[in-house]
């Protein structure tokens, strides 16, 4: 009787996006926060335009790294085990709770690249080149992250470092998002082909949602 | 429940031994025409480095076995593999930057493996914080092997990832982090030996490990096995009542 | 021929970390049952709750609940037909009453309306859109026996449903209580009101010592 997989995933997926529409954290503190970052980097290395403009995106997808993950954290901090049990006791499947957590985080990470890629392009004067390519970095970045930080944030799930310990598991895990996407620019100014950084981040993207979906029942152990 | 009391020693004197060895090799090897007596911390480096991605391999291989089985051998297997990882990749690090100050001037020049080496120590060290923060013997054997997995798996693409980056950046001017090929015969055998003394050093660090794990799961096996209280017989009547 | 069991401990042993909560956990609860379950504070019922809920694996003796053993991957599968009212809510405060109801509905594949008419069977109609954050605890508790009268469940577990209701409420928490005897399920309850559960269930248990006695 338990509904169809993909409903229980928009389900999910439904009522965190729900809770961020009403809570704001990335809207009101994460993207702010973001953007602030992007500020206070000229205010510490200088703020010629030539170097701004040369380092401009890696800049942008470092903020993008360190800061995207708060947004898979903030909202698995805040469900409590009563909440995870009541979910567990309406059949939830946790394979169809994992995608659908990473389905809303996938969600608010776009919304944070493009409103930070936003202040970027603006305060840092970066080209947008290939803007077709440009969107699917944004998309594969996000989704890699999204699964990464979903799947540590059940992984540190009722041990005492909670939250806190994400970041430092998720950073150096994202290292092939973070040079794709660089490098996947780079190659859009200088004229190469990124098809293969592109795939580098598909990989990642796979190998991470395969663990994060086969896992889920074993994490939800207690 | 059959309690080990027998300690083994003989790890010990292997580890004393390999290390002589490897130590008396690396002092006795010819100097190199182009590193000069610096040559000698690659004899260290090297084996370190060889020694890193062997005992991340282990902990890969003991969680993926844990999530299988559930026999927390396993998880012992990973956890002492992951510890002693750890420990050889800051040793592989250090030296390195040893030697790239005393040879370039500058300590890091965020050469390939290197930069891996780098990123893997931080995988391993959140591996080792994870085990840190959970109590549950099986909650933390869960969450580390997935976390085991995870980093394992990740590691190839970290690695290609790397590669094509510094393959499109031109490396630096100056010599290159591995240094020319080895000619002379004797450093070979140096080096070699360093690698097969290393190896014997992680091998006995992981059983004297693995033992020390062990001893602990046992004294906390005896104790849960001890007729204690249970939590809630901490709770009684409270002193502070009304007044009859 | 006595039907199975839809709970059945057998010596069941259960740990949280190195910490030993229950130990040599005997019952029988049977379908119809209306059960009592008493303590004093600290004495292991919300975990013992948590057990017959499938949430929690004994570590020593044997549990089985509606036919799957509690160590084993069976138990994901009952656990749609146990219900569960915890003392913490376990409702999201950043939703409306109704919208709480609508993702259980939606995660349990019951017809939608079923959530308006539940909240209107416990008096919360007029408060749907209210969030549940800024309802009293109470009415949260009010919105989570909805849920449990709109999902069909074997066995209800109710920790301390009495406590932060009104005299409706407690009511209504009574009727679903005797309604789901009726229909065959099982029904635990931990309570402090020892008088008002005794009235209504046929037999009580005590946790003492980590065991029931």
């Amino acid at each position: 009787m338990t509904s169809g997989f993909w409903h229980q995933v928009r389900a999910v997926a439904h009522r965190d996006l729900l809770r961020e529409r009403r809570r704001g954290d990335v809207l009101w503190v994460t993207i702010p926060f973001g953007a602030l970052a992007l500020l206070l980097v000229p205010l510490a290395i200088g703020t010629d335009a030539k170097l701004l403009r040369e380092i401009g995106a890696g800049m942008y997808w470092v903020i993008v790294m360190l800061f995207g993950v708060l947004v898979a954290v903030g909202k698995a901090s805040r469900e409590t085990q009563p909440q995870q049990d009541a979910s567990s006791l309406l059949g939830l499947d946790p394979a169809a709770g994992y995608v659908g957590r990473t389905a809303s985080s996938l969600i608010l990470l776009l919304a944070f690249e493009l409103a930070v890629g936003a202040v970027a392009v603006g305060l840092y004067d970066i080209d947008l080149l290939g803007v077709g390519w440009l969107v699917l970095t944004l998309v594969v970045v996000a989704l890699g992250l999204a699964l990464l930080g979903t799947l540590t944030a059940s992984i540190v799930n009722s041990t005492s470092a909670g939250t806190a310990l994400v970041p430092l598991l998720v950073a150096p895990l994202s290292v092939p998002l973070l040079l794709g996407a660089t490098q996947a620019y780079d190659g859009l100014r200088y004229g190469h082909t990124i098809v293969s950084w592109v795939l580098l981040m598909a990989a990642v993207v796979l190998v991470v949602a395969m663990i994060g979906v086969l896992t889920a029942r074993p994490l939800q152990e207690s | 429940m059959k309690v080990q009391t027998r300690v083994r020693t003989w790890p010990w004197v292997a580890i004393a031994f390999s290390l002589v060895v490897a130590l008396a090799l690396s002092l006795v090897s010819p100097r190199d025409d182009v590193q000069g007596e610096l040559v000698r911390i690659m004899y260290l480096h090297v084996p370190a480095a060889w020694l890193a991605y062997v005992a991340f391999f282990i902990t890969f291989l003991g969680s993926v076995a844990y999530l299988l089985t559930k026999h927390l051998r396993w998880d012992r297997l990973a956890a002492a593999s992951a510890e002693i990882g750890v420990f050889f990749t800051g040793l592989t690090l250090v030296l390195g930057m040893i030697w790239g100050k005393s040879t370039w001037g500058i300590p890091w020049t965020w050469d390939a493996r290197l930069t891996l080496t780098a990123i893997m120590f931080f995988v391993y060290l959140g591996y080792l914080a994870l085990r840190r923060t959970t109590d549950d013997q099986v909650l933390r054997a869960s969450r580390a092997a997935v976390l085991g997995v995870l980093g394992a798996v990740q590691i190839p693409l970290v690695h290609f990832s790397v590669v094509w980056w510094r393959t499109l950046h031109q490396p630096p001017s100056i010599l290159r982090p591995d240094g020319p090929a080895i000619q002379d015969p004797l450093m070979m055998v140096t080096l070699v030996t360093g690698v097969v003394a290393f190896t014997v050093i992680y091998a006995s660090l992981m059983v004297k490990r693995i033992e020390l794990l062990h001893l602990e799961e046992q004294l906390a096996e005896i104790e849960r096995s001890t007729e204690r209280p249970v939590a809630g017989e901490a709770v009684v009547v409270p002193e502070l009542g009304r007044n009859p | 021929m006595n039907p199975e069991p839809l709970i059945s401990l057998r010596s069941v042993g259960v740990r949280v970390g190195s910490t030993q909560i229950l130990r040599d956990v005997n019952l029988d609860v049977a379908s119809g049952d209306v059960v009592g379950l008493f303590g004093a504070n600290g004495a292991g019922k919300t975990t013992a709750l948590r057990l017959m809920a499938t949430l929690i694996r004994p570590v020593s003796g044997t549990g089985v609940v509606l036919g799957a053993d509690l160590t084993s991957a069976e138990r994901y599968d009952v656990r749609r037909r146990i219900g569960m009212v915890g003392h913490v809510p376990g409702i999201f405060p950043e939703l409306t009453l109704l919208e709480n109801l609508v993702y259980s509905a939606r995660v349990a594949g019951v017809p939608l309306e079923h959530a308006q008419e539940a909240l209107a069977a416990v008096g919360l109609a007029g408060a749907a859109d209210r969030l549940a954050g800024a309802s009293s605890h109470g009415m949260q508790r009010r919105t989570e026996f909805a849920r449990e009268l709109m999902i069909d469940r074997s066995i209800l577990l109710l920790d301390e449903p009495h406590s932060a209701l009104d005299r409706d409420a407690v009511d209504l928490v009574e009727g679903l209580i005797e309604r789901k005897a009726a229909e065959g399920g099982a029904v635990i309850v931990v309570s402090h009101d020892r008088d008002r559960i005794e009235a209504i269930a046929q037999r009580s248990v005590e946790l003492r010592g980590g065991t029931l006695v």
